[in-house]
């Protein structure tokens, strides 16, 4: 399922939350309505923990977790930390990283198999993240941003990568991740898709402006909603969809 | 057709030198060692669990667009993306940089000082040279055309005079004609390495049972008992060393699955920071050329490499028990610091280089850590699995012939000149560059012994006569005239008899090159000393005559002179400065006095007095005041002295 919402009047949905399959986790704001999309979407299935991170409200771009772990970038408070280890499943492990480039969700984009980050990242980062969130860790750049969680949207069932991307970095990406990718935008064409969207094995959620063919895209490759196993359109050619938008 | 089919399965799997499966080991028979054999590694066994889970629409990429290395699957593509090689190359990437390809990273990764997250690298040589094997005869070809891997090189030589290669081949009956065997000939002590005939015996006679991995105290002394080796590795301040059993430990997995491990015995890595970074070399080299510096960074690096040794030392006198009933040692250590380290003379020394156990790793290594050892043993403990096909290999190397054939042909001047030289001539040769170091280095003893041992006649001349550098100076005289070497030119002209009035083929005699007044009064001397009659001293345009002492005296002359010259240039000089001097104290006093006059009148000696004592308590002017008063008839009384 792939619904729209906007927090505050921002499209950016990706930057002010955070959504796996096993949490989510949005910023504190005077947005019910954003909130009401998440409850609406999540309530019983999974917990929503409202939360900021070193004061902030742009939790999606300084955390970044799926199933497994959450990471939190070194400015977190004790408070922060401490009310997210109260909210969050005894399963998933939190850690706080010393790291230079403290917006995690700006550097990693991972699922629950493996994570593409930053090439720039530090070494001990890149254990952390394969300890505590249990991925493989690859340093790649997509479409020659080194943002990689910025212009890449991921969940176990495939992925968005900036709309500019070359089809041989996407197969080799896909490769890499064995997950489908398609190059696409959210928002009405705005290239960042890690932001612009929060998305895991069973939802999807973008900002408002979000056309439809921008929605059936995204609902396609994440195989939400009717392009599901099972679904309407399964079995249906990625490729076909993909020219049909194009 | 099961069996063939069954012996393909076995080639899959990593084939152990010291546990090889028992009816291949029947099988197996020594190829003799001048058949040409190309080496493929083996493919690494299939483990993919999400193979089963990938998609259609998955794509599959085969090559990294980046750094132009191909894999054949999801689980290569993903070790290249982690190695340092792709590392470097998206680094480089991002600053705009070009990629290095493969073999260029591999030459550049000694020198580069890029930060590449300071990992080892870890197996993607091996999963990359594998790269493109549709064909047997296409990797040949390749593998030729590659310049980083000379071991390989030899392999696929197969010329009947590279005696050693490093890999012995063996067949078997039950495997397809074209497929071979490699075992590494290091592995082998070196009397079994002198009857290369019994190889398969060797073989059979190596192999090991296999340890179980369940009971683990007991397997830990059936380790150190039973065969091991001992493998180390130093360089640039790396430090890494293993033992290793060379029984395979078997773990039993989830399902029965049996897992054969190598099992370590003991391992250590040291990194210490004795590399200067940039110039390059060890600390203590760097001392050795050039005289100890006395930085912060050559102190710490000097520091770290007296520790290194002392760790390294520990370490070997720790294990001096399992090094000594080592089978092998496998030592890589390149350079004077690192072999001193390893095997100087030392209290306790554990490794000596006369060891016959001794080896080099027969192949190329990276940087020591604990992973490369365990790749090197693995490389070395593995059967390599070749399959080539041998008509194809043969017109390879036919073609290969025909080309070096024809490469070689337009070339035979060289071939066909050089046998042309007859004795005189190299005799020649040789006093030419003999005589002409000594008159460069202005030898004039070792120049007359020479000439008097070999009896080379006064007339001699430089050969061959029509190279550049004797056009100029084509005999002993002329060069040492054009050197400026006057003991020379006195010694060729009295003691050898050289001609003065030869001419170089510019026309001009040795007199007309010589470049200074010393070298010119030598001819005039050896005039004088000769005497008229001896040349024809005006065709040698040697001016008139001079004696010994007359030169001398003329020189101590002109000595004088400068001298006098010089002391004059000093006096005026000083009279110079004086008077600078005193007028700039003029001019100071004079300043000084104006100064005193702008602020308005001048003050009595009576009124600075009092401005100095303002300020002071009754008792401090007092003594102020008594010690003036002394001063004053000091003065006065030296005065009256004085008068």
């Amino acid at each position: 399922m792939a619904v729209r919402a906007q927090f505050e009047n921002s499209n950016e949905v990706g930057v002010f939350s955070c959504l796996t399959n096993a949490y989510a986790i949005v910023a504190v704001g005077a947005s019910e309505n954003f909130y009401s999309v998440f409850e609406s979407e999540l309530q019983d299935v999974i917990p929503i923990c409202h939360a900021t991170i070193a004061g902030t409200r742009i939790v999606g771009r300084l955390i970044v977790g799926n199933r497994k772990g959450l990471l939190v970038p070194t400015t977190t408070t004790d408070q922060e930390l401490q009310h997210l280890r109260n909210t969050l499943p005894d399963e998933v492990k939190i850690q706080r990283i010393e790291e230079r480039l403290s917006a995690l969700g700006n550097v990693i984009c991972c699922n629950d198999h493996v994570a593409i980050v930053h090439p720039d990242l530090e070494r001990e980062t890149e254990e952390i993240i394969a300890d505590v969130l249990g991925v493989e860790v690859f340093r790649q750049t997509v479409a020659d941003n080194v943002l990689t969680g910025s212009y890449m949207a991921l969940s176990n069932q495939g992925g968005i990568v900036h709309p500019k991307t070359s089809i041989r970095d996407q197969d080799e990406l896909s490769s890499l991740l064995q997950v489908p990718l398609v190059a696409g935008s959210v928002n009405r064409g705005s290239p960042v898709v890690g932001a612009g969207m929060v998305v895991n094995d069973w939802l999807a959620i973008t900002g408002l402006d979000t056309t439809a063919t921008e929605l059936s895209v995204v609902e396609s490759v994440f195989r939400l909603g009717e392009m599901a196993p099972g679904g309407a359109a399964a079995g249906v050619n990625k490729d076909s969809i993909v020219e049909s938008f194009y | 057709m099961v069996e063939t089919s069954h012996m393909e399965e076995l080639l899959k799997r990593p084939l152990y030198v010291y546990d090889l499966p028992p009816e291949l080991l029947a099988s197996l028979t020594a190829k003799t060692t001048s058949q040409p054999v190309a080496e493929q590694e083996p493919e690494p066994s299939p483990t993919d669990l999400e193979q089963a889970a990938q998609d259609s629409a998955i794509a599959t990429s085969s090559l990294c667009s980046l750094c132009k290395v191909s894999y054949n699957s999801v689980q290569e593509q993903r070790s290249h993306v982690r190695s340092d090689h792709h590392r470097f190359n998206i680094k480089a990437q991002l600053r705009g940089n070009a990629p290095l390809d493969e073999a260029e990273f591999a030459k550049a990764i000694g020198e580069l000082d890029e930060s590449i997250s300071g990992s080892e690298s870890s197996e993607t040589e091996e999963e990359d040279a594998e790269g493109g094997t549709d064909t047997t005869l296409a990797a040949l070809l390749k593998k030729r055309a590659k310049l980083a891997h000379p071991n390989e090189d030899v392999e696929t030589e197969g010329v009947p005079n590279t005696p050693k290669q490093p890999l012995l081949w063996l067949s078997s009956s039950s495997l397809p004609s074209n497929t071979s065997l490699g075992v590494y000939r290091a592995m082998l002590s070196n009397a079994e390495q002198d009857e290369p005939a019994h190889l398969v015996e060797t073989l059979r006679r190596k192999q090991l049972a296999p340890i179980k991995a369940r009971t683990n105290n007991k397997a830990q002394d059936a380790a150190v008992t039973g065969p091991h080796i001992f493998m180390c590795m130093i360089g640039g301040g790396h430090f890494a060393a293993m033992l290793v059993s060379l029984a395979p430990e078997i773990h039993r997995k989830q399902g029965g699955v049996e897992d054969r491990q190598a099992r370590v015995i003991a391992h250590k890595t040291f990194h210490r920071y004795t590399t200067r970074r940039k110039q390059g070399g060890s600390q203590s080299a760097s001392d050795a050329s050039r005289g100890a510096a006395h930085s912060a960074g050559s102190s710490l690096r000097r520091y770290n490499e007296a520790a290194l040794e002392k760790d390294i030392r520990e370490v070997l006198s720790d294990w001096r028990e399992m090094i000594d009933t080592a089978e092998l040692l496998f030592v890589r250590a390149t350079g004077k610091t690192n072999r001193k380290t390893l095997f100087g003379q030392y209290d306790g020394q554990v490794l000596r280089q006369n060891d016959p156990r001794l080896r080099g790793f027969p192949f190329n290594t990276r940087r020591a850590t604990q992973g490369e050892l365990m790749r090197s043993f693995k490389e070395l403990t593995r059967l390599k699995v070749s399959q080539v096909d041998e008509a194809a290999l043969a017109a390879a190397e036919a073609k290969r012939r025909e080309q070096e054939l024809k490469a070689s042909t337009p070339v035979p001047k060289p071939q066909v000149q050089k046998p042309k030289l007859s004795k005189e001539e190299e005799a020649g040769l040789l006093h030419t560059s003999q005589i002409q170091a000594l008159i460069r280095r202005s030898k004039v003893p070792a120049l007359m012994s020479y000439i008097t041992n070999n009896s080379i006649p006064p007339s001699f001349t430089f050969t061959p006569a029509d190279s550049p550098q004797n056009f100029r100076c084509p005999t002993p005289l002329h060069l040492a005239a054009h050197h400026d070497a006057p003991a020379v030119v006195t010694a060729l002209l009295t003691k050898a008899g050289s001609d003065p009035t030869a001419v170089n083929n510019e026309g001009r005699t040795p007199f007309e090159l010589t470049g200074d007044r010393a070298t010119r009064d030598a001819f005039r001397i050896a005039r004088h000393d000769l005497g008229e009659s001896e040349w024809d001293w005006e065709a040698a345009r040697v001016p008139s005559a001079v004696s010994k002492a007359d030169a001398e005296s003329r020189a101590e002359k002109e000595r004088k002179l400068a001298e006098e010259e010089e002391s004059s240039q000093r006096k005026a000089r000083l009279d110079r400065l004086k008077r600078e001097e005193a007028e700039r104290a003029a001019t100071s006093r004079t300043t000084k006095s104006g100064a005193r006059t702008v602020g308005g009148l001048e003050k009595t000696a009576a009124e600075r007095r009092d401005e100095e004592t303002r300020g002071m308590t009754p008792e401090m002017k007092m003594r102020l005041e008594r010690e003036r008063r002394a001063r004053a008839a000091e003065e006065r009384f030296r005065k009256m002295q004085g008068q």
